[in-house]
């Protein structure tokens, strides 16, 4: 029985052929190819070509495993043996198609899978190359337009303050419109930019966060009220009032929640909340809240939404550069947060954030608080009018500080600027005669904003004396900023009298 | 004179150690990738000059990604290699060098010719820098697909081969 079935399911598998030392077939089984007695076996595929040199060499028995055998129109994938046995060699073919054809499907579907993920890695790589390039581009570009639109906008203003008419001012009114769009257009890239490539560095700095609640509540009040819907706004009393950060950023962030909660709202109410997690040793956690009653987001693009300019759909972004939450995501990422968002189409969104601020455990005010040195007489006898003075500094204290030296006195009408960018609207429109300027400005920094000033067409704006401010004490530095235009420069911290002397010398 | 000379092509798997077989000995390419298991055995004779020529037992080896994995018996009595990278896939060049030490001790002294293919899909320009920078020496860069230098490569083997003899 078993003989018999060994027949019909082994030997159908195993082909047996006998050589002789010349690989000519002394005589062969036939169970699966057809090979003729007295043929040489190198006739009969490729593969047996090397036979004659196996069969010479010294070794007695070769295996070779998973050969490709087509002939005779027939096609398997068999494993041959060779065994020498003098003065024979023996043959042995051994049919394995069905097991290495299983054996194939699987490694087919290995590699496969192996190369696709390799070119896909490559290719991603190439996408994000270009996408960086692109952004570079965009950047340097952006950058470049700056000034020569700070001027447009500079002329654009002392325009308005001529005689024009009513045709002339409505295309004026026009041009100053685009002018501001477009300057904000280029604020986003550049600080979406400045974030993205890391050159953005965060300030470290003691400032009045109730006073920054209360700015905004009331530039948003304004705002909802002429599209007819209300503003709430909560400022939890657990928080402290000085809390140490990037006071700035912090306001962009919030201004475009608030700005995007008013784009996306028509009725109902928006509502704008800071309150209080938890407190620290001398840390303060806090959550920022913006709610509103608009359009909502679908689930899908939850995700998107912060999604910088590459992605973004301009049709939908008619105003403002639809980058406002592509830069909220980009600042909170540098503070160490992360913007979250719940919406419900149709019922509106809640976007919020939590964060972790230093506060200072003496009130900033005590700290400041000091002797108040009699001004001398000198610039009673120096300046005949009131000298205007302006200041561009975001550092509160410093703020404090020279107000506290200057105001007391009399002589001085101090105005101040937290931000560069505004600084030339503020000469055309202003008469000062002194500037008092931080060189570590967020945006644009102070010898730049010197540079443009000494470029001014204008004679009375572009010599105004410029006292620099700045916390770099090299030699180097401040070398370069007295380059770039800057009358004298003090290094913080300084003192009162460093102050008045400073501005005694440049007052003319 | 008529010498038979195998000949095995090696490289990772994916490469168009197949294809280029393909195109040399049929002339025909396919875009379909079909994943060579052991080996197959085809055949081509060169005329190398007048009365001249060799028959090129070509041994289409399984790919792999690790050259020390090939089976022994497969390299049995081979008179010459070609080793064949992917142009596209850096995988497949970037430890050329040291796979090309491998295959040396394992043929001992047989001349090997190392071959980028895909040529068609990239820049030559870019192509060559990139293989400068990782200090990679190839004799040929072909395409299966077009049939750039295939006939090149192997009928420079083949002259080897016969000089060999
Ligand atoms: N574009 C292009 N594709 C090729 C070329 N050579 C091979 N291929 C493709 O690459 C894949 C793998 O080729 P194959 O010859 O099976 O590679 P092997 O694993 O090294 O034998 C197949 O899809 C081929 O069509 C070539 O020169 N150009
Ligand atoms: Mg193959």
């Amino acid at each position: 029985m078993l003989n018999e079935y060994r027949q019909r399911f082994i030997n159908e598998s195993l082909q047996l052929i006998l050589l002789d030392n010349d690989s000519v077939v002394v005589a062969s089984d036939n169970s699966i190819f057809h090979v003729a007695q007295g043929e040489s076996i190198t006739e009969l595929h490729p593969f047996f070509e090397s036979v004659p040199s196996l069969i010479e060499s010294e070794t007695k028995v070769f295996k070779f495993l998973c050969i490709h055998l087509s002939l005779q129109g027939d096609f398997r994938i068999v494993d041959i043996s060779i065994s020498k046995e003098e003065p024979h060699a023996v043959l042995v073919i051994h049919d394995l198609t069905e097991h290495y054809e299983s054996y194939q499907s699987a490694a087919q579907a290995r590699n496969e899978s192996v190369i696709k993920t390799e070119l896909t890695v490559i290719k991603n790589n190439e996408l994000e190359e270009r996408e960086r390039f692109k952004n570079l581009f965009i950047q340097n570009f952006s950058h470049e337009i700056r000034n020569p639109l700070t001027s447009i906008v500079a002329i654009a203003n002392i325009l308005s303050d001529t005689s024009l008419t009513d045709q002339q001012r409505k295309m004026l009114d026009f041009l100053q419109e685009s002018n501001a769009a477009l300057k904000l257009m280029l604020e986003d890239i550049l600080s979406l930019g400045a974030i993205e490539s890391g050159k953005l560095h965060l300030q470290e700095k003691p400032f009045d966060l109730t006073k920054l609640f209360r700015l905004l509540e009331f530039t948003y009040k304004t705002k909802t009220k002429q599209k007819n819907i209300e503003l709430v706004a909560v400022f939890d009393e657990r928080i402290p009032d000085f809390v140490e950060g990037d006071r700035l950023r912090l306001y962009q962030i919030l201004t475009n929640l608030l700005d995007n909660a008013l784009k996306y709202t028509d009725s109902g109410k928006i509502s704008f909340s800071l309150s209080f997690n938890q407190k620290w040793a001398n840390k303060v956690s806090i959550r920022f809240e913006v709610a509103d009653t608009g359009v909502g987001i679908p689930e899908e693009s939850l995700e998107s939404i912060f999604e910088s300019f590459t992605q973004l759909d301009v049709g939908q972004n008619k105003d403002g550069s639809g980058l406002g939450l592509a830069i909220v995501k980009g600042l909170l990422e540098l503070m160490g947060s992360k913007i979250k968002v719940t919406s419900q189409v149709g019922q509106g969104s809640v976007f919020y954030f939590d964060l972790l601020l230093k506060y200072p455990l003496h009130p900033v005010q005590e700290a400041l608080k000091g002797s108040t040195s009699p001004i001398q007489g000198d610039i009673k006898r120096k300046a005949k009018d009131k000298v205007n003075l302006l200041v561009v500094e975001d550092d509160e204290r410093i703020q404090t500080l020279i107000l506290k030296t200057l105001v007391d006195a009399e002589f001085f009408n101090v105005d101040i600027l937290n931000d560069g960018a505004d600084v030339l609207k503020e000469l055309v429109n202003n008469q000062y005669n002194i500037i008092l300027m931080d060189v570590d400005l967020p945006n644009i920094s102070g010898d730049h904003l010197t540079r443009l000033i000494r470029e001014f067409p204008f004679k009375n704006i572009k010599n105004i004396p410029i006292i620099g401010l700045t916390a770099n004490a090299f030699n180097e530095q401040i070398t370069s900023y007295l380059a770039s235009g800057m009358n004298k420069v003090l290094t913080k911290p300084f003192e009162k009298e460093d102050l008045i002397k400073a501005i005694l010398r440049v007052l003319r | 004179m008529h010498r038979s000379k195998k000949l095995v092509v090696l490289g990772h798997f994916g490469v168009g150690k197949t294809s280029l077989i393909r195109r040399f000995v049929s002339d025909v390419f396919s875009d379909k990738y079909k994943v060579t298991i052991g080996v197959h055995i085809t055949k081509k004779v060169v005329e190398i000059s007048a009365g001249n020529s060799v028959s090129l037992i070509l041994w289409d080896l399984e790919g792999t990604d690790d050259i020390t994995t090939i089976r022994n018996s497969y390299l049995l009595g081979t008179h010459g290699a070609v080793f064949v990278f992917d142009v596209t896939r850096p995988s497949t060049f970037q430890n050329l060098n040291e796979d090309l030490k491998v295959v040396a001790e394992k043929l001992r002294s047989v001349p090997i010719i190392v071959v980028g293919n895909k040529m068609d899909l990239v820049d030559a320009n870019d192509l060559i820098t990139v293989l400068g920078e990782n200090d990679i020496a190839y004799d040929f860069l072909s395409s299966a697909k077009t049939g750039s230098a295939v006939e090149d490569l192997f009928y420079k083997m083949a002259t080897l081969l016969q000089e060999d003899a």
